[in-house]
């Protein structure tokens, strides 16, 4: 792809996160548990099992869901081959090849556990 | 009055090698003594083998760019007294090769504006050297690159800009500025051919905008600016 | 090919550059802070998708199990991840990402062209035009949500600021 193209993408995908990012939060956020915070049940990790999945249970927030991993996955991995090529001082293809296979991973192995989560396997 | 103040200047002799060292040196100083002036005292009271380039000494010219505590500075612009410190580091600029103590070598920069044909392009080349007619522009058309026009190719805008240091084939703001005073301006003709050129992975996208370019600029140029600017035409494809 | 006769710097001199701001100014600390939470942010995102990963079973799991499995994978994930370590780090990515969320508005709209001034005949002691008060602004703004999101997550985790 042409360095224009993959910077446009970059812009896109922030913009993405941005939206789906609060969606992700917002679901965190007002979903779940009022005992406290929610911020208290979901950050520290102490509520009952599954206390953040069941609310995941809606094909439209998986939706978002994945929105938000391919977004993020693709900004990541752009952001970090700019860095890491500028650090070098040069083009590696081998930075390039290992972002792209980190990128695939992300992509599949977090869409298998947002279907998990949403019971859709 | 006369101040006292301690130069702590790079030296590098390239027939030595090495990494170069600093040098102190004791200057008088009195109001509105530049830099320049306190090297030049140096080189003719105290050190004649201090090497230091210069020639106009009134910012026009744009030979002694160095870094003063480092930041990057026409050495002929910086008043000695204004920096309030009583020792002043002197350095070559940096991304470029070192000739001798603070003299570089400008080779990329030039190399780099000759790369993005900083000049002005005219299909018609005929008309272009013989002209048979003038080539009016209104003020707004001016007023599109007259700020980057202003370039004293002082090169201190390369030697502070991150992305060149730690990747050194990025244009760089100055010939990017450069390429686009000329596609700014309505008499040129370059325009898809100077997009092509700056849409490269060493060109526009390589800028961070991390502004040290226009921050050091002694001519108040803002080259960040042109880039930017420059980046929304390729992006506009 | 271009930086033919200039020598590389080395990784380590690179780093240097990158995250030393030096006396260069606020957009100089919005790159070197743009990059750092861009990094960080970076390795929180993947450690997320591999701690979530791990929620549902880990990655020999690859469709929904049955309870009690379930169970045993959640308890065992949250006593790895419950100490204030990772309290701490979360406080940390949430100054982080906000700062990058909103400087990275600001960089959107300065790499498209907007919200910079317009080239201008250069005027003594005037600051760049590419330095608006609007961008300065976006800036500012982006340091203040994220020391907010920093308080925040930690008066959540820790009620640092609660009786
Ligand atoms: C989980 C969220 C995010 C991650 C992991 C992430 C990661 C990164 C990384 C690694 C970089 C490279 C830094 C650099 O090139 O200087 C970067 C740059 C950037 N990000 Fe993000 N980012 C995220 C969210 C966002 C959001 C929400 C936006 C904006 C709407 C955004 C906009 C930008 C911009 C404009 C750059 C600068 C690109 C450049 O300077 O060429 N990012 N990001
Ligand atoms: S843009 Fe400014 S700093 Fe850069 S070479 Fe021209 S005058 Fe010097
Ligand atoms: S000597 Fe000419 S610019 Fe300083």
């Amino acid at each position: 792809m042409r360095e224009r193209d993959l910077m446009l993408l970059h812009y896109i995908t922030g913009i993405g996160i941005l939206v789906f990012g609060s969606i992700h939060v917002a679901t965190i956020f007002f979903t779940y548990p009022f005992q406290d915070t929610i911020w208290e049940t979901t950050l520290r990790f102490d509520s009952i099992p599954y206390a953040v999945l069941p609310v995941y249970r809606n094909a439209l927030l998986a939706a978002s869901l994945f929105g938000l991993l391919l977004c993020t996955t693709v900004h990541a991995m752009n952001g970090l081959r700019s860095i890491i090529t500028e650090l070098v001082g040069a083009r590696k293809r081998w930075v390039e090849a290992l972002l792209f296979a980190v990128g695939v991973f992300l992509l599949v192995y977090g869409t298998r556990t947002i279907l998990i989560a949403h019971s859709l396997v | 009055m006369v101040e006292k103040v301690k130069f702590k200047v790079f030296r590098y002799r390239p027939e030595d090698g090495g990494k170069g060292f600093y040098k102190e040196y004791e200057v008088p100083v009195k109001k509105g003594m530049t830099i320049l002036d306190g090297l030049i005292y140096i080189k003719e009271n105290i050190d004649p083998t201090l090497s230091v380039r210069y020639s106009c000494r009134m910012a026009i010219c744009g030979s002694c760019g160095v870094r003063v505590n480092s930041l990057e500075t026409l050495a002929c612009h910086t008043q000695v007294l204004e920096l309030k410190r009583r020792v002043i580091r002197v350095e070559p600029m940096r991304n470029y090769p070192l000739v001798k103590d603070l003299v570089t070598d400008m080779t990329p920069l030039f190399r780099k504006q000759k790369a993005l044909m900083t000049w002005l392009i005219r299909q018609d080349n005929v008309e272009q050297e013989n002209p048979t007619k003038q080539y009016l522009q209104s003020e707004e058309e001016l007023e599109r690159y007259l700020q980057f026009t202003y370039c004293i190719q002082c090169g201190l805008c390369y030697s502070a800009c991150p992305v060149v240091s730690t990747f050194p084939d990025f244009y760089g703001p100055q010939p990017l500025m450069k390429a686009y005073r000329y596609y700014a301006d309505s008499r040129d003709e370059g325009g898809e051919e100077r997009v092509r050129l700056v849409d490269r992975f060493e060109g526009v996208w390589r800028c961070h905008f991390a502004g040290s370019c226009s921050a050091v600029c002694p001519k108040g140029v803002d080259p960040a600016l042109a880039i930017q600017l420059l980046r929304r035409s390729a992006l506009k494809g | 090919m271009l930086a033919r006769g200039v020598s590389r710097s080395s990784v380590i001199q690179s780093l240097k550059v990158m995250l030393i701001p030096g006396r260069y100014g606020l957009e100089r600390w919005s790159y070197v802070l743009q990059r750092v939470s861009g990094v960080v942010v970076s390795l929180y995102f993947i450690a997320h998708v591999l701690e979530t990963g791990n929620f549902v079973g880990g990655i020999t799991v690859w469709s929904v199990p049955d309870y009690s499995f379930a169970e045993r994978a959640y308890e065992e994930t949250v006593k790895l991840l419950k100490n204030p370590i990772f309290d701490a780090g979360l406080a940390v990515v949430g100054f982080l990402v906000a700062l990058h969320t909103i400087n990275g508005i600001r960089l959107v709209l300065a790499h498209f062209g907007f919200s910079l001034g317009r080239p201008r005949r250069p005027e003594p002691f005037s600051p760049p035009p590419s330095f608006s008060s609007k961008q300065r602004a976006l800036f500012w703004l982006s340091i203040s949500l994220a020391v907010f999101a920093l308080l925040y997550t930690l008066d959540s985790l820790m009620k640092v600021f609660r009786p």
